[in-house]
């Protein structure tokens, strides 16, 4: 009531006013989260590669000495073990990615045909990506123990886990299992976001169904393949569970389950090499980085992602 | 609808024939992806009740069958306090990203503040940080301010994360600006609407970021291990117990997939309750992977 009566100067005051605490309230709002961010994100990036220039032990800075240079990634840009952390989970993301990018869309595809209990087919395939990583490789590592039912089933004793020259093969089969699911979904989303009057179309042409899938359908998947792939891409280059439970935290036999994030947990919380971890961190961020970029510029050319 | 629509097509002979011939190929496919999905899970529960020696056996049926798995892991292993921690850390964490998500999802959306694009511009950045960076900085930090070996610890990191604040600012701005005007006009302040008009209308973003996160909190053993790994074993969630579990008892598998099944059960309960938002918000959610 007392607003009516004000006079305009008040009033184009008061406009102000609004502004000024609606930008309050909106910095409030933030002021959490960005704190968060900003103390456990942001700020840790640059801390992370300070502390790779230091002799940095579990108790801090090595008292009195100085930054010490190049010298931590020296040390692990020539440590056999960093190589063979590399080469093993580059090989394990060659080998996961496609194959769950395969089943993934396999299984859209079937979920996606006009059948009876749709729901409950996607449901079911999504099913093993509930479970959490160290259930589901505990639950593996029975299955394809010596006289677990896999080796029962085939005749055969190789414990697959935890063999040298098969235990990244079998980590392949099991994130396969485990995150085709998800794959499945954004697949599923994408097929069913392709309008149907491009099929249609191929149906009056008589184009049968292979063609179809293989000269329509895959290629009008294309911005799906390239989402898939970068981020599960980067997922599998990020494997540490799976690796860690089925050697107990050693990355071994003989160092066939070593990753690149086990490198840099075991050079922390195994050797106390804070400075050599960081810097391993660095290395890999930096590489991931790298790919990522490669990446988007030849499969994703033309994307707008 | 759909299904009496596929039945009448079938009229035209040659695409009858076509017809069949896939939905045959596809029921197949369906029955044996199954088959392989889920009968290690079958085969988890069923020697949950076998004895250990019975444990190595092709049989379906336990013989003797026994509870003593089911027993053992709540008397002789602390399942029963990894259960507490677990639950304990999911919900706390849960909750505080849903509101701070949430808050600070409304005031990217709508509120207008100078610096506005710029901030949001560094939650963008901050999904480039990957855990495996920040991991000996924050450990590094938590442990001078003696957070380490404490839930506060692993809350304080996992207060809100940027994933979860974009989510929620893309629902937000999708959302009529009417309702908002509205309760303007009825006097509410900024929280009352963002708590009283926005949030109910956000409910299907709200329960698929519950869901998501409490299955990601639930099924976290990279923190934890990092966290509470080096001694507190008073604080082991259910993945870290069963992790260690694993590590000294090797091949005990009764009992190993009697702890399986009470890591898994929980999601796969929330899962079948609450089924369509699991689905909607990972594919919405993506970028999480």
């Amino acid at each position: 009531m007392a607003a009516a009566a004000t006079p305009i100067p008040s009033r184009r005051e008061s406009l102000f006013g609004a502004r000024l605490r609606e930008a309050g309230w909106g910095y409030l709002f933030v002021l959490v989260p960005m704190a968060v961010f900003g103390l456990f994100f942001l700020y840790p990036f640059g801390y992370a590669i300070y502390i790779s220039f230091f002799n940095w032990g579990i108790l801090g800075k090595q008292p009195g000495t100085g930054s010490i240079g190049f010298a931590n990634y020296h040390q692990v840009l020539h440590d056999p073990i960093f190589h063979t952390a590399i080469k093993n989970t580059l090989e394990y993301t060659a080998g996961v990615l496609p194959l769950e990018m395969a089943m993934g869309l396999v299984m859209a595809l079937v979920v996606n045909q006009n059948i009876r209990g749709q729901k409950f087919w996607r449901a079911a395939f999504y099913f093993p990506a509930l479970a959490s990583s160290v259930a589901i490789t505990t639950i593996a590592l029975y299955l394809a123990a010596s006289d677990g039912l896999i080796n029962r089933v085939f005749g055969t004793s190789t414990p697959w886990f935890t063999t040298a020259s098969t235990a990244t093969w079998a980590i392949v089969v099991l994130n396969a299992w485990t995150t085709s699911g998800t794959v499945m979904l954004f697949y599923l989303a994408a097929l069913q976001s392709i309008p149907t009057d491009v099929y249609e179309a191929a149906a009056v042409d008589n184009t049968g169904t292979w063609r179809t899938f293989w000269k329509i359908t895959f290629p009008l998947l294309r911005p799906a393949h390239f989402f898939v792939m970068v981020v599960f891409g980067i997922g599998a280059l990020k494997v540490f569970d799976q690796q860690f439970i089925a050697s107990g935290g050693t990355g071994g036999p003989n160092y066939s389950t070593y990753t690149a994030v086990l490198y840099i947990y075991r050079e922390a919380f195994q050797s106390f090499e804070f400075g050599v971890a960081a810097a391993a961190g660095t290395v890999i961020f930096i590489g991931i980085f790298a790919l990522t970029i490669v990446q988007r510029l030849t499969v994703g050319r033309g994307q707008s992602y | 609808m759909a299904q009496a629509a596929a039945t009448a097509q079938p009229y035209i002979p040659g695409r009858a024939r076509s017809e069949v011939a896939r939905k045959t190929v596809a029921y197949a496919a369906l029955v044996v992806i199954a088959a392989i999905f889920f009968i290690p899970f079958i085969w988890t529960i069923i020697t949950s009740f076998k004895t250990l020696p019975d444990s190595v056996n092709v049989t379906l049926i336990p013989h003797p069958w026994t509870t003593a798995a089911w027993r053992e892991v709540w008397t002789q292993y602390s399942f029963g306090t990894f259960i507490k921690n677990s639950l304990f850390l999911a919900v706390v964490v849960t909750a505080c990203n849903m509101f701070l998500a949430g808050l600070g999802g409304y005031a990217f959306a709508r509120l207008k503040f100078p610096g506005r694009e710029l901030l949001f511009l560094l939650v963008l950045g901050t999904l480039m940080v990957p855990d495996q960076l920040r991991l000996i900085p924050v450990f590094v930090m938590l442990t001078k301010w003696h957070l380490i070996a404490s839930f506060k610890g692993y809350i304080l990191i996992n207060l809100v994360t940027a994933t979860n604040l974009f989510f929620m600012r893309q629902y937000f701005s999708t959302i009529p600006k009417d309702f908002e005007e509205a309760a303007k006009l009825d006097g509410a302040g900024y929280f009352k609407t963002f708590w009283r008009v926005m949030l109910p209308l956000a409910l299907p973003a709200i329960a698929a970021l519950t869901i998501l996160q409490f299955q990601g909190t639930w099924n976290d053993f990279f923190w934890p291990l990092i966290l509470f790994g080096q001694g507190s074993p008073h604080l082991y969630t259910v993945q870290l117990g069963l992790a260690e579990f694993k590590l000294t008892y090797q091949t005990n598998w009764p009992d190993l997939m009697a702890g399986s099944v009470i890591a898994i059960l929980p999601i796969l309960a929330i899962f079948i309750a609450f089924q369509r938002y699991f689905i909607a918000g990972q594919v919405s959610a993506g970028v999480k992977g």
